[in-house]
């Protein structure tokens, strides 16, 4: 084999391929995409509470309006001094949410108030009036049965949970779910990838032969170092656009949490001093981002999963395109190809959510499935070294198997034109070869 | 000198045998023509030449070199069926094809912008393959034929859907080139043009080279058995004749060839009593005769055996 002549396949693949308008935009519309995805979520969880509903409240206790305000004095309005029909008015007139009674056997027997309120509720609206309610009557109830400041204090605790993961090197912050999610989206972009650039490598295949140019170029060089060169030019782009995403992702998940605690703090100066405790509470925390950031070992994993992976199959693809005249005919073939990595990407879901069952071990060894299913679980759990290094060895053998297969198709099928062939004649070229 | 040799080639598709035992040779700086009808072995040949395909048994030799990668560098090779990758500009498209026949990038650019002015294409090297029409794509195909200046020139069916001009300018590129030294072995089943420009042919039918030769051998060994004849009146007459073949009929012109030692004095007589006689020409038979006449015979053999 002539590398020379294979780099200048690859280079003609990969060129007048990265030069597209499609593989621009898609490259890099996809980071744009996800950053504004991000900025949403920021954007939607920080300014949730920026709508400020009022709500006027008939106090016939004379002590839960005082505690309301201190919870939020912006939301609270006493409208004791009006009658109820102006109240209702005014409800009507949008100049107040809402209104609530709080009669005395509120406190005493559990009775519920009754929020009215005119143009949109929403239920976050709803939902945090009922939990500002249910404090200030805890609080009352506490203190009105003298109970001690060390119970109060067991009342406003609130315990959470924290996580930490262990390893060899001692205890770390570890985030399951995240972890979990995190394996499921590599091994989609595997299978996307895969499944993709292997359709592209198939066409390409395709219009080589309908074009007529294979002939020609078979006069050249041999079949093998024009599939190899394909091969690798698609794999390159394949990085390419991978690589772009991946160091764009490094970057905003290294960005985003300073960026958004600069947000946060920006919109805190223009809240009233007294509200900002209570803000401070309830707003997004910033330092919630950093779980984005993952170890980078995990791309090179990505990479070498992707690479082989792609190998695999692009034989394959290569294969099928060179036994058919046109894209319409390759269906019937691409039903051995689909299915292993359907099964792959189905069994994902259930990687993600238990990594270390066994059906998740076979997938993550069964060489069809692995490079979907493998990255998945290395970055959800900790998967033993000789489990990856297997997964690997099995990848290599089963891609230099097929390679051997897909080149001996692609020999005699880049120069067969008319009948769609049968499996039964693939096998004969596979003799012939 | 020989530049081309062929020895006892066979390939076979399955149990179809595509060729079957052929040998010839190609002197060098002379131009070959492999005449055949359609299925005859002609293409699979020439891909065995062009080390496309692998003969099942037999050798064939380029320059000396068993065919290989190394002697795909000595051939520019045209195939029947043409074909350029549309969506690529055309500089960079002859680029790639001759740095594929292992041309070095500058001297590549500079052969290609030599083809394409002598093309008067220059101006379509920034443009994509698609934005041309058939015939300047056609011009393009015989650049990257040629660009990379091999010592050996294969066009399969080169005139089939050429327009004229094409055609002409395609005529005068391979003359050039056998002035320049080159050899040039081509395929067609167009005999006038074989007549025009070959100096030696190959005859294939069935897979096996029925008649080889330099044209003017090939042409005395059939011996002057033609009757060219002009004529003006009723032509029915000819129907009347036996133990001929006529080709090239036409209202007031046959070409006559007599088999089994027909009289030509007979036919002579015959017109004259039923039309005007304008000509009468004793001729070696027309390659399209000669053609016709040995497949023809060649199957008939065949078919009773």
């Amino acid at each position: 084999m002539d590398l020379n002549k294979i780099l200048l396949v690859l280079k003609r693949e990969y060129l007048t391929r990265v030069r597209t308008k499609a593989f621009i935009l898609s490259t890099l519309l996809t980071p744009l995409v996800f950053i504004a995805f991000l900025a949403i979520v920021v954007f939607v969880t920080i300014s949730d509470n920026e709508v400020k509903k009022t709500v006027g409240v008939i106090d016939e206790t004379g002590v839960l309006f005082e505690r309301l305000i201190e919870i939020d004095s912006l939301r609270y309005q006493d409208v004791s001094y009006l009658s109820i029909d102006t109240v209702r008015a005014n409800v009507l007139a949008g100049e107040i949410d809402g209104y609530v009674i709080l009669s005395n056997s509120f406190i005493d027997s559990s009775e519920s108030p009754t929020l009215v309120y005119g143009g949109s509720g929403g239920l976050s609206f709803i939902d945090s009036i009922q939990d500002n309610l249910r404090e200030v009557v805890r609080e009352e109830r506490l203190s009105r049965s003298q109970v001690s400041p060390e119970v109060r204090e067991i009342f406003e605790s609130r315990p959470r949970l924290k996580s930490v993961k262990l390893t060899e090197e001692g205890e770390e912050e570890d985030n399951a779910v995240f972890g979990a999610a995190f394996g499921f989206i590599l091994g989609l972009l595997i299978f996307i990838g895969v499944f993709g650039y292997g359709a592209l490598l198939m066409r390409g295949v395709i219009e080589e032969k309908t074009n007529r140019i294979v002939e020609v170029i078979a006069s050249s060089i041999k079949p093998i170092e024009l599939m190899l060169g394909k091969l690798f030019g698609i794999l390159a782009l394949a990085v390419t656009q991978f690589g772009v995403w991946i160091a764009s992702y490094i970057g905003l998940s290294i960005l985003a949490a300073p960026v958004a605690a600069m947000i946060v703090e920006a919109q805190m100066r223009n809240l009233p001093e007294e509200a900002r405790s209570a803000a401070a509470s309830e707003a997004f925390d910033p330092s919630a981002l950093e779980q984005f950031i993952v170890e980078p070992s995990i791309f090179l994993y990505f990479f070498l999963f992707f690479f082989i992976g792609f190998l695999i199959y692009a034989g394959i693809f290569a294969a099928i395109g060179s036994a058919v005249d046109s894209e319409q005919d390759t269906q019937q073939f691409m039903l051995p190809v689909m299915a292993p990595i359907m099964i792959g990407y189905f069994l994902n879901l259930r990687v993600m959510e238990n990594p270390d069952s066994t059906i998740s071990t076979i997938a993550s060894l069964f060489p069809l499935t692995a490079p979907i299913n493998m990255i998945s679980r290395i970055a959800a759990t900790e998967v033993p070294f000789w489990q990856i290094g297997l997964s690997l060895l099995l990848m290599i053998g089963t891609f230099a198997g097929l390679m051997w297969l897909a080149a001996k198709i692609y020999r005699v099928g880049i120069l067969m034109y008319g009948k769609k062939p049968s499996y039964k004649e693939l096998a004969k070229w596979i003799k012939q070869g | 000198m020989v530049i081309i040799k062929v020895e006892n080639v066979t390939k076979a598709f399955g149990s179809n045998i595509a060729v079957n035992d052929v040998s010839f040779e190609v002197e060098k700086g002379r131009i070959f023509g492999l005449l055949g009808p359609n299925g005859a072995g002609k293409t699979t040949t020439i891909r065995m030449i062009n080390n496309i395909l692998a003969p099942d048994s037999g050798q064939i030799t380029i320059n000396g070199h068993i065919a290989s990668p190394l002697t795909q560098k000595m051939i520019g090779y045209m195939p029947e069926e043409r074909g350029l990758y549309k969506k690529m500009k055309v500089g960079e498209q002859l680029l790639y094809l001759t740095q594929l026949k292992g041309m070095k990038t500058s001297e590549a650019k500079k052969a290609i912008d030599f083809w394409l002015e002598r093309f008067e294409a220059s101006d379509w090297k920034k443009k994509e393959l698609g934005e041309l029409s058939k015939g300047m794509s056609q011009k393009i195909q015989f650049i990257a034929t040629i660009a990379h200046n091999p010592d050996i020139y294969i066009f399969d069916e080169p005139f089939s859907g050429l327009d004229p001009i094409n055609s002409e300018t395609l005529k005068e590129v391979i003359i050039e080139l056998k002035n320049q030294g080159k050899t040039i072995l081509f395929s067609t089943h167009r005999m006038e043009q074989v007549e025009q420009m070959c100096d030696d042919i190959c005859l294939f039918n069935r897979g096996k080279a029925v008649l080889q030769g330099s044209l003017r051998e090939v042409k005395a060994s059939f011996g002057e058995n033609t009757i060219n004849l002009e004529f003006e009146g009723d032509g029915s007459f000819l129907d009347k004749l036996t133990d001929v073949r006529i080709n090239n009929r036409s209202t007031n012109f046959a070409e006559i060839r007599v088999l089994n030692g027909q009289s030509m004095q007979d036919i002579l007589k015959l017109a004259m009593e039923h039309a005007e006689i304008h000509k009468f020409e004793r001729v070696q038979p027309s390659l399209n005769e000669i053609f016709i006449s040995t497949v023809g015979e060649d199957n008939i053999k065949n078919e009773e055996a």
